[in-house]
Formats: structure tokens, sequence, C-alpha cells
């Protein structure tokens, strides 16, 4: 390693100071006005067939992106308008339908009791008949059964008295 | 420089051979060129228009693939012009930090991420041309310019009233300024890179597998934030020339 790094730094030495001769490090000379029209010639060139037309390009896109999203923001507006409308209309609609709900309801609700009480109504008079019927019966029952003792009283009393 | 011909002899693995200071030199007419810069730039500008060409062969309105990232990175840039220079200002400085950050961030990348070391030159080695002074000073003088060019095309020949702000004894250090902005700029970002690209060629001789790599991570973050603080910087400067130091915030 040692033999390969002396000459190095010989090298840099070298490198570093400017020699005098032809050559070096600074040594100006009709590379540097070239570079210059070189260089000149090159920006001429790229402004035409670079940064004119992409940036034209890139305006051209910048205008349609303004315009396209203008037009979508009044478009959104618009979208956002008849959303609303059709919100509030659906709100209507769910009102007036929760409305006809709570009438029919109320209207079977109404025509429910009516039926029962009438039922009801049936139902007691069938009820008081029918205990009437038992106590009309009950009664003649009784009544036969009254004379059917008699009869028979009689009937033991002939029988005891002839023997 | 024997020295270096000795290290490269030595070292064990020709790809981690260190290379400081030599060049490729091409000759223009009288002009010396370093070569080996020029052709790794024109690589990064040939990729750049490579990517740009096909994202924006056929654009659509949703983007996908290459349009999406082309489109993510201008929308980065925007924004980090916008933040330095201002709503109202910004738009004509994008194409210009645009490229700076573009250029510098591929350059960058290229330098740690291509195996251009395989690629063998005569002379020199192919490697980011962040790392070449003349590069970085390149675009830092263009910085320099386009500064001055934005304060004088906003504010006229009143720009030169922003060198007695708020003081006139503030004079010296205001031109100073101009100096140090465009040094600063170019030489941390040379500094940076061939920093970076030393300490991992220096790892890679000592130890060639596996323990150099969490530098070389570090290295592409290293790389990818000088991109972004050279084009920060810039936009920066470009947007106090424009705004003046502050004072003139209420007109707006």
């Amino acid at each position: 390693m040692m033999f390969q790094f002396i000459p190095l730094v010989a090298a840099a030495a070298a490198a570093a100071e400017p020699v005098a001769k032809e050559g070096g490090l600074f040594d100006f000379n009709a590379t540097l006005p070239i570079m210059m029209i070189q260089f000149i010639v090159l920006t001429t060139l790229l402004n035409s067939l670079f940064y004119k037309p992409v940036g034209k390009m890139l305006d051209d896109r910048d205008e349609y992106i303004r315009t396209n999203s203008a037009g979508g923001e009044d478009r959104l507006a618009e979208a956002k308008k008849l959303t609303q409308q059709y919100e509030t209309e659906l709100a209507d609609a769910r009102r007036q339908s929760q409305a006809v709900i709570a009438e029919a309801k109320a209207a079977a609700q109404k025509i429910a009791s009516d039926e029962l009480a009438t039922a009801q109504q049936a139902a007691q008079a069938e009820k008081e008949k029918a205990s009437k019927e038992i106590a009309d019966q009950k009664q003649a029952a009784f009544s036969t059964l009254e004379k059917d003792v008699d009869a028979l009283s009689q009937q033991i009393l002939s029988k005891l008295v002839n023997v | 420089m024997e020295m270096l011909g000795v290290l490269n002899n030595i070292s064990l693995l020709p790809v981690a051979a260190l290379d400081v200071g030599h060049h490729l030199y091409w000759q223009i007419g009288g002009l010396k060129i370093h070569g080996q810069v020029l052709i790794t730039s024109w690589f990064v500008i040939a990729a750049l228009l490579g990517v740009s060409v096909l994202a924006t062969r056929n654009m659509q309105r949703v983007p996908g693939g290459l349009q999406n990232l082309l489109e993510y990175a201008l929308e980065y840039i925007r924004e980090l012009a916008r933040n330095q220079i201002g709503e109202k200002e910004y738009r004509p400085w994008v194409p210009f930090i645009g490229t700076l950050f573009l250029f510098i961030f591929v350059s960058n990348w290229s330098g740690a991420l291509l195996p251009w070391k395989l690629l063998h030159l005569p002379e020199s080695e192919l490697a980011a041309p962040t790392n070449d002074i003349n590069t970085t000073v390149a675009l830092a003088l263009l910085t320099s310019l386009a500064y001055f060019y934005a304060g004088f095309r906003k504010r006229g020949i009143g720009y030169i009233a922003k060198y007695i702000e708020p003081t006139p004894i503030l004079l010296p250090i205001n031109i100073l300024e101009d100096f140090t902005k465009p040094l600063s700029l170019s030489f941390r970002l040379f500094g940076n890179i061939l920093a970076d690209e030393l300490v991992v060629g220096v790892l890679v001789l000592l130890v060639p597998l596996f323990i150099p790599l969490p530098v070389m991570v570090l290295g592409l973050f290293t790389s990818a934030i000088q991109a972004l603080v050279f084009a920060t910087l810039a936009a920066a400067y470009i947007g106090e020339a424009i705004e003046g130091h502050g004072e003139h915030e209420e007109e707006h």
C-alpha cells in the first residue's frame, strides 16, 4: 500500500502547483469563448425545443384545468342545490307519510275499539238473556216439582188411610 | 508530470488512473483548445437536445414518460427562477437559468456516472466538462453579462446608481462584488467537481472495490447540489440586478 501512496502524495503536489509550461489546472485558452458560444447556442436551441413547447403545454393545461374547474364548481353548486331541494322534498314526503300512517292507525284503532264495544254489548245482552232464561226455567221446574210433591203426598196419604 | 506517469504505470486498474492538468490540445488557427472538454460537452449538449426532441415530438395533455420528466424539470426551473427573480420578471430568464442548471447537472452526472475512461485519448482523459476551469469561467462570465444586461434593461442607466447604495462609502465593495461573483461561481463549481473526481480517483487507486462507493454516491449528491447552487445564485444575481437592493420594493 505504501509504494502506492508515496507517488500519490507527489501527484497531489504536482496537481496543486500551477504548471508553468503548457497544461495544468488553470490553463485558460480558446476553450473558454468556444464554451460561451456553445452555451448560448444550447440556450437558444433548448428554448425553441424544450422551454417554449413544454412551457406552452404547461400553461395550456393550467388554463384548461382552470376553466374546467370553474365549470365543475358551477356544476357542483348546482348539484348541491338540487340535493338540498330533493332533501326538503324527501323530508316533506316523509312527514306526509308519517301523518298518513298516524291517521290510518288512529282510524284503525277507532274501528277496532268500536267493534270491541259493540261486541261486548252484544255479549252482555246475550249473557243477561241467558241468565234470565235460566231463572225462568228454574222457576218452572220448582213449580212442577211442588205439584209432583203434592200429588205424591196425596197418593201416600190415601194408601195409608185405606190400609 | 513524470510523477503522474509513474502513478499511471503502477496503478492496478487502468480505469483508476489519476490524470490532472493534462489536456488534449487541438489547434484552430493560432488558438489552442482543450479537446477532451469539448468532446464531453458536445455529448452533454447532444443528450439534452436529443431528450428535448424526443420528449416534445408527440406531446399529450396527459403527460407520460419523457414528457413528464421534462415537464417536471421545467416546473422545477420555473419555481427556482420565480423564487429568486420574482413573479413579474422571471419568465424571460427561465431559458438561461434552466440551461445553466441542466447543462451543469448533466455534465456533472455524466462525469460521475459514465465510464468515460474506457475511451482512450492520446493525451488526458474524458471527464465532466465542468472540471475544466474554462467551462466554469465561461458560465460564470455569461452569468455576469446576464445580470448586467438585466439591470441595464430594467433600470436603464440608473442601474449604476446601485454602486453607491446604500451609501457611497460602499462603492469599492460594490465594484469588487462584480468581480467576486463570477470568481466564486466558477471556482466553486470547478473545485467541487474536480475535488470529487480526485477523491474518487484516489480512493479507487487505494482500495479498488466497494469502499469508494459511498464517496461516489456522495459525489453524485454534490454534483446535483452544485448545479442547483450555480443556477440559484445566477438567478439571485439577476433578481438582485432587476430589483435593486430592495428599496424599490414599495413601488411594486
